[in-house]
């Protein structure tokens, strides 16, 4: 590793001092999974590296009718919240599959987000979850959609100089199921060669689906929403040929890259099957949670 | 400047910014117990617990450890006396070369004191991450079980 | 890996081609190459800077045109570059040619692209991506330069 002014500030003010002191050449540094191995391998060499690791405020995990979860809550510490398993059992979930425990303990929800890997998981249920990235800059605080937060490979829309706060999840509207499913033909510790989200809401009726919501990981150079293939299953009931065609769609919205995961020609093909099952369990989880209330 | 308890001691190191807990542990304070296996997080053979949680050692910063408490695969013996855990590894033969098992060990402690009666499956679980070359794994899963046999929760 | 890329550019091919041929002037182009200078005929050292995300990629080295054919309207050049910091380079073959097209001429690009070293490790199918967004933004260059 090069070396570096290492800065631990003990607020956020102090934190966006030093970033707009140092300007590009600083990196924001949390658990440092991502980025202390990418610096150990030299492929990113900053000046200075401002630790998170003091700052107050940033590590609640607290119910708001939705969810927020402070940009330093750990990946363990989201995956076994009772809070969090309660309320969002998919996010839970999603990030329970994310590496190993020892990664868990130190990644924390926004180095996820800034990291910006599509490649990642929580990212892809975040935006079946319409989840909003809470962000603080010398100017102000603002909130970013997930949608419009990745913008291209390790690329997000933060401004230099501001950094991520926290992440805010609506509550699931009733008779809703989700499910997220990480396809992983090597190592149980790896990134996905396709993850799939997927959260149906049923009518009243609980037969026909009132809303469905298709994200995907993997595949190209951000988490995709697959809109063609959601639109499909608006107003239809369940079935296997209705699934098939979500499916079929989903390939079309997808754009992956060849890599040691998978071909291009893979993961396309890999998506159709990981939507249909994703689409299948939060079909399923819909109508059990339908039949309860 | 950084001030970190280990196994128990505390010690005051001034260490370069880029310095890894990994090295520090190995080079400042000669604990050379952990291994770097791959330098990536992703092996296990540099395990450490820093209060109490295991960490990939080689990914993270001394500095992240300022102020903070490690456990090493050293600390976990008690005057000459083996940890039951240690003990388990040694009568069920839970290692080959070894140089992945200070990793196993330090990940199996603190499985035990978060479950003390683990399953097989949630053994597996938590031991995913630890990587071995040698044994094939089913002794280390045993070694496990003999340990959590022993320890009365 | 070896890639095919095309646009077309709303200006006439003799032109294009005498704009192509000055590596410097043309090499001013790409986004990313800073300081063009020629060592020899035909041969040009320079730097190409390229980012993705946190990381910066720093290239420097020489560009060669190993053939110019301006009757059937090909070209051939090879580029070596290091990023020393990192560890890692590139080498590639390009082969340009250029066709008549209704508003312009239609420019395509065949590269073949090996990456040493780090760079290679990490980001193979990055630098493809990344390899469009660079043509594209070539291109928008090459038109403001012709048009001046």
């Amino acid at each position: 590793m090069n070396a570096f002014d290492y800065r631990a500030p003990r607020s956020l003010d102090e934190a966006l001092a030093v970033l707009a002191e140092y300007g590009e050449d600083a990196r924001v540094v949390a658990g440092g999974t991502a980025l202390v191995t990418m610096m150990r391998q030299r492929l990113v060499q900053p000046r200075c590296l401002v630790s998170l690791r003091d700052v107050s405020g940033l590590e609640r995990i607290e119910a708001n009718g939705g969810l927020r979860l402070g940009a330093l809550v750990t990946h363990r510490e989201a995956e076994i919240s009772p809070l969090v398993r309660e309320r969002l059992p998919v996010l839970a979930e999603t990030f329970r599959r994310v590496g190993t425990i020892r990664i868990r303990h130190m990644a924390t929800v926004g180095g996820a987000l800034a990291h910006a890997d599509p490649n990642q998981d929580p990212p892809v249920t975040l935006l079946a979850l319409g989840a909003t990235v809470e962000v603080r800059g010398s100017r102000g605080a603002r909130g970013i959609q997930v949608a419009e937060f990745f913008r291209d490979y390790y690329e997000t829309a933060l401004a230099p100089g501001e950094l991520v706060t926290a992440v805010t999840v609506p509550s699931l509207p009733v008779a809703t199921g989700a499910a997220f499913l990480k396809f992983l033909p090597r190592t149980a510790d790896d990134y996905a060669t396709v993850a799939a989200a997927a959260i149906v809401t049923l009518e009243p009726d609980g037969a026909r689906c009132r809303e469905a919501r298709i994200a995907l990981g993997s595949v190209g150079v951000t988490p995709l929403r697959a809109t063609s293939a959601e639109r499909l299953l608006v107003g239809e009931t369940l079935g296997e040929g209705l699934l098939q065609s979500a499916g079929e769609a989903a390939k079309t919205a997808v754009d992956p890259l060849s890599d040691h995961r998978g071909s291009a020609a893979y993961k396309r093909e890999m998506t159709g099957v990981m939507v249909v099952r994703a689409l299948g369990q939060a079909w399923e989880a819909a109508r059990r949670a339908q039949n309860r209330s | 400047m950084i001030r970190l308890t280990v196994n128990g001691t505390v010690h005051e190191l001034d260490v370069p910014s880029y310095r890894t807990l990994l090295d520090c542990l190995r080079y400042d304070l000669g604990l050379t117990g952990s291994k770097e296996g791959c330098g990536v997080g992703v092996c296990g053979a540099c395990t450490v617990l820093l209060d109490g949680k295991m960490i990939s050692s080689c990914i993270a910063l001394a500095a992240f450890a300022d102020g903070r408490s490690v456990t090493t695969v050293e600390g976990l013996a008690r005057d000459e006396r083996l940890h039951p855990v240690q003990q388990a590894f040694v009568d069920a033969g839970g290692f080959q070369c070894g140089i992945c098992t200070p990793g196993q060990i330090v990940s199996a402690k603190a499985l035990l004191d978060a479950n003390p009666k683990p399953s097989d499956d949630e053994i597996r679980e938590w031991m995913l991450g630890n990587l071995c070359r040698c044994t094939g794994y089913y002794k280390i899963i045993e070694s496990i079980r003999a340990a959590a046999g022993r320890s009365r929760a | 890996m070896t890639f095919t890329q095309e646009c077309v550019i709303p200006v006439e091919r003799e032109r294009l081609w005498d704009f192509m041929m000055e590596v410097p002037r043309v090499a001013r182009c790409v986004p990313g190459v800073e300081a063009v200078e020629a060592m020899d005929t035909d041969a040009y050292r320079g730097s190409l800077k390229v980012q993705v995300g946190p990381i910066r990629l720093a290239l420097e080295g020489v560009i060669t045109v190993e053939e110019r054919d301006r009757e059937a309207w090909r070209a051939r050049m090879r580029a070596e570059a290091n990023d020393r910091r990192l560890g890692g380079g590139i080498r590639a073959r390009l082969g340009l040619t250029l066709a008549p097209d209704d508003t312009g001429t239609h420019l395509t690009i065949d590269t073949d692209l090996t990456i040493l070293g780090r760079i290679g490790e990490f980001g193979q199918p990055i630098i493809r991506k990344k390899a469009d967004a660079l043509l594209a933004e070539f291109a928008r260059n090459l038109q403001s330069a012709l048009a001046a």
